[in-house]
């Protein structure tokens, strides 16, 4: 299977390539939409945020955007590639090819818009005096992690959607509340000692971007015993979503 | 040293289609009728077994809904066979459809580019490809416009040439030539001609039985999903029109 998908990775580049350029073309803006869309997010949660619940974090927009921008990713690669299978159904009946092919680069896409959009972490980073710590060489890790996270989750996500259209509607509620149990918006201490605390436990995107904000907004070192368990974890559903596709992939072509 | 020779080998294969009269796609609609009688099932190719060797030109025919296309699909892995198994020995590429993948808002450069990695090429390979691609489509004039402003023999032309210089093993086109004019659709077989002199495999589904004649030196007649015959391409044409004509 590797050795397939190694043979295609110029397919995989210009499909990466069709997606970022692709997705803003005609408006004026063009790709800069990718870091527009954050930013005007982070606005608003900044505004409205601070007058709903008495957030006494500092830097509050710092620890919005690291917050979000991984966020960002995670939620495109799943909301949007839920439905890449279909969305390619023109090549999918008439050319053979390793579907496997478009959740990698949807998942790859969001990862580029992802780097690009890091500039922004480092210029807040800067102005807002908070500066970067030698932990920033721990990054990588957390992104390899979300990256087969994501990839596991979309492989299940985008190929049962073939067969149940509905799929896309409910990932798309479910992608809404896991907003809401990650704590994006807010510090997790401020539920430590509430009952809902083992949501934060069991979220493995509440680890992910946990981490990231040790790394960036409080320059200390990342959880890595709870890091290692969400890889583990990740590589289970990596492993799980590769064999559903194979199993599903077979009937794409008719199903589309 | 036997199966080496063996390019495409199809071995008691069967493929059938569900066929529903009114699908369900969404969960309501499967939790509604989850009663409802199952789709029935129809047999479009029927204990099929195949050996084509390296090097040999194979034409299928046969009339509408015999399930040539679907032989072919089947060849490609876009769809799977039922029962059975097909074992393809080499880089195989295939000519289903005119232009499939084309990007409309792209040029014809680079539609070229993204047609051509679906086949899976690198950018090397095509780098190296696009002017013999270019010279062979005679469309020099019109290759950076977007292939939305293309006619259909314009579109037919990139495609065809597209395909046949991807350099593969096994070439399976269906029935798309007739789209060029006269000329180009000489060029194509003498192209083709050329393939097969230099030992390539050609899987060619066509109703131009003329063309069929001078290229293939086999062929295989699919009646109603089942081998009606196979064998000597002017004896099984012969047959076809005895029967059909």
């Amino acid at each position: 299977m590797l050795k397939n998908l190694y043979q295609y990775r110029q397919l995989l580049k210009s499909n990466v390539q069709k997606e970022i350029r692709g997705k803003y073309k005609g408006s004026f803006l063009g790709v800069l939409w990718s870091f527009v869309n954050p930013l005007l997010q982070v606005l608003v949660y900044a505004l409205v945020f601070p007058f709903i619940m008495k957030n006494t974090q500092e830097n509050y927009v710092v620890f919005l955007i690291i917050g979000i921008l991984p966020w960002t990713w995670f939620v495109t690669s799943i909301s949007q590639g839920t439905s890449c299978i279909l969305a390619n159904a023109g090549i999918i009946k008439k050319v053979y090819f390793p579907r496997e092919i478009l959740p990698i680069s949807v998942v790859t896409s969001g990862l580029v818009n992802f780097l690009i959009s890091c500039i922004i972490i480092v210029i807040f980073l800067l102005l807002s005096g908070i500066g970067f710590s030698i932990n920033l060489i721990f990054i990588p890790i957390i992104i390899i992690i979300q990256y087969i996270l994501s990839l596991g989750i979309l492989l299940i996500t985008s190929s049962i959607n073939v067969y149940i259209r509905d799929a896309e509607y409910i990932i798309n509620f479910l992608v809404n509340m896991l907003f809401y149990a990650t704590p994006i918006l807010y510090s997790p201490e401020i539920f430590v000692n509430t009952p809902i605390n083992f949501i934060f436990k069991l979220n493995p995107l509440s680890v992910i971007i946990t981490a990231y904000r040790d790394i960036f907004f409080y320059k200390t070192l990342p959880d890595f015993l709870s890091l290692f368990v969400v890889f583990i974890l990740s590589l289970l559903i990596l492993f799980i979503g590769i064999l559903i596709f194979r199993k599903l992939e077979k009937g794409f072509a008719e199903e589309v | 040293m036997k199966s080496s020779n063996i390019a495409i080998k199809v071995e008691n294969m069967t493929k059938s289609f569900k066929l529903f009269y009114d699908k369900p796609n969404t969960l309501k609609e499967r939790l509604v009728f989850w009663n409802r009688k199952k789709a029935d099932t129809r047999t479009v190719l029927d204990n099929i077994n195949i050996e084509i060797k390296k090097g040999d030109t194979v034409a299928l025919i046969g009339t509408n809904g015999s399930g040539k296309s679907t032989l072919l699909k089947l060849m490609t892995k876009i769809i799977y066979p039922t029962f059975g198994k097909i074992t393809v020995n080499g880089k195989l590429t295939s000519l289903l459809e005119l232009g499939a993948g084309f990007h409309p808002d792209f040029t014809g450069r680079e539609n070229i580019y993204f047609n051509s990695s679906i086949f899976g090429l690198t950018a090397a390979e095509i780098d190296k490809r696009v002017d013999k691609i270019i010279e062979f489509s005679e469309l020099e004039e019109f290759i950076d416009s977007p292939v939305r402003t293309y006619s259909s023999g314009m579109y037919m032309r990139l495609a065809f040439s597209i395909a046949i210089n991807v350099d593969a093993d096994i070439l399976l086109i269906d029935e798309i030539l007739a789209v060029g004019d006269q000329h180009f659709q000489e060029k194509c077989y003498k192209k083709l001609q050329q393939l097969k002199d230099n030992k390539k495999t050609i899987v060619i589904v066509s109703h131009s039985l003329d063309s069929v004649k001078k290229l293939c030196d086999r062929a295989i007649w699919l009646y109603d999903g089942k081998i009606k015959m196979d064998g000597n391409t002017s004896e099984v044409i012969e047959e076809y029109l005895k029967k059909c004509g």
